[in-house]
């Protein structure tokens, strides 16, 4: 998608009107830019048709033999320094010498702006082989940055995964025969110091009542509570994420318990889900 | 079959120029001599209008068509027409000339006129002038005549004199951006108008 501003610079290009920095870097984008180029090439076929509006002019007849009689002299027209010839007779000879000279001198302009113009051509070539240049530096630049993006998430994703090597996941089963069909899983992150626990086929509770999670550390006499929760009525599920009351150290167990509502301080309830 | 609109197309025209360059790039001068006979007029007219000055533009005329003699086999029709290059070259050499004349600010003043006679419409030409100009000529100067005035002077001026935007813009006594989106504007008409006729 070309702006407003682009056009405005491409029209202005397209007539050789941008100099300096401001033609430098519009140079540069239309390296990167092929749409604008595309932009760039209409705005100079417009621009050129202008020429039409001069006033009409013919050239002389004169003009067509010059042009061929110099196509068909050239590269063996060479300018050669005229042979100057004294005469005996000065004044006549100080005249030719300075016609020479005049007539030397303007060859010599038309060589040089000859070559200047030639010059001129090749810089333009120069400068468009610049712009694909500076367009595939642009795009190894682009690429460089998009790997670097790629490998910067590589290794946040082999962080993430050496991370989860040490995570503490258990699976929760009723080991007291009241709740049959319930399962849990609970995963906790030790570095982030917090867990995610999944129930189902939980039996729903009267509205006086909670499911308590607790962490068991061996640093702590007793279970660290871990939150309270409930479960969905009819499928008997829930997905809650946990933090314990205290810092952990190392997680032996998981354990769930009925408590009242609110939960407890510490398991007062029985005990309806326990890891292995 | 091919229609009458087709042999004048564009494209067609901008085939042939190719295939005269392509000759050129060979060494062949009758092609040297048949792309003269197809761009000179155009040429010598944008030259002379610029440099207001019959030989100068004469010499610039035979310089460009020198330089497409011997760069022909440089020439990529991929990236534009052999009319936009060799226009290309006449202005920028006309306006390098106008440039190194020694009193500049003097001899621009000189080359172009207040009125520069194009503006209004091509109703003043004679019936033989009109007819010599071909179809495509009239067709720019009837897109430039349905442009705003103030358009028409600033893509006049941008082309013709050889003044930078900030000289354009104190000559027309605007702010530069007023003349930046004019000369946008106006070039951008052009382009639509044209499109299928240049």
């Amino acid at each position: 998608m070309i702006d407003e501003r682009q056009e405005e610079l491409a029209s202005l290009h397209a007539l050789g009107l941008l100099e300096g920095a401001e033609r430098d870097q519009f140079v540069a984008e239309l390296g990167r830019n092929p749409e604008l180029r595309v932009r760039v090439a209409e705005l100079r076929v417009a621009a050129t048709a202008l020429a039409h509006v001069a006033p009409d002019a013919e050239p002389p007849e004169s003009l067509k033999a010059r042009v061929l009689a110099s196509a068909a002299s050239r590269g063996s027209s060479v300018p050669v320094a005229p042979v100057i010839r004294f005469p005996t007779w000065i004044p006549w000879a100080l005249a030719a010498c300075l016609a020479l000279a005049v007539a030397w001198t303007g060859r010599q302009y038309s060589a040089v702006r000859s070559a200047n113009a030639a010059l001129s051509e090749q810089r333009g070539i120069a400068d468009q082989a610049l712009q694909q240049v500076r367009g595939q530096l642009e795009d190894a630049r682009r690429l460089v940055t998009e790997s670097s993006l790629q490998i910067a998430e590589l290794s946040a994703k082999l962080k993430d995964e050496g991370d989860i090597a040490h995570f503490k996941i258990a699976t929760l089963a009723s080991m007291l025969g009241n709740t049959p069909a319930a399962i849990a899983v609970a995963v906790w992150d030790p570095s982030r110091e917090q867990g995610v626990l999944s129930v189902s086929k939980l039996p729903a509770l009267a509205s006086q009542k909670d499911y308590q999670l607790w962490v068991i550390d061996k640093q702590y006499p007793a279970p660290v509570s871990a939150g309270v929760f409930v479960v969905d009525p009819v499928s008997g599920e829930a997905h809650i994420l946990f933090k314990a009351d205290k810092p952990v150290r190392s997680i032996a167990k998981f354990a769930v318990s009925l408590e009242r509502k609110g939960g407890s301080p510490s398991p007062e309830g029985p005990i309806v889900l326990i890891s292995q | 079959m091919t229609s009458p609109e087709e042999l004048d197309s564009p494209e067609r025209r901008a085939s042939e120029n190719a295939a005269l360059l392509r000759r050129m790039a060979g060494g062949d001068r009758d092609a040297l001599a048949e792309l003269y006979d197809k761009l000179s007029r155009p040429l010598y007219a944008t030259a002379r209008h610029i440099l207001n000055d019959a030989a100068e533009a004469q010499d610039v005329v035979h310089d460009v068509f020198l330089s497409l003699w011997e760069n022909a086999s440089s020439f990529d029709s991929g990236r534009g027409a052999a009319f936009s290059w060799a226009v290309t070259l006449t202005r920028n050499r006309s306006i390098d000339r106008l440039r190194t004349r020694a009193n500049r600010a003097r001899l621009l003043g000189n080359s172009i006129p207040d009125d520069l006679g194009y503006g209004s419409d091509t109703a003043g030409l004679a019936g033989g002038e009109r007819a010599e100009l071909g179809d495509r000529a009239v067709a720019v100067r009837s897109a430039m005549a349905d442009l705003p005035a103030e358009q028409q002077r600033a893509l006049e001026l941008a082309f013709f004199s050889g003044l930078t935007q900030k000289e354009i813009a104190e000559k027309l006594s605007e702010p530069i951006g007023t003349i930046k989106a004019r000369i946008r504007r106006g070039l951008i008409k052009l382009r639509d108008t044209l499109a299928d006729r240049i």
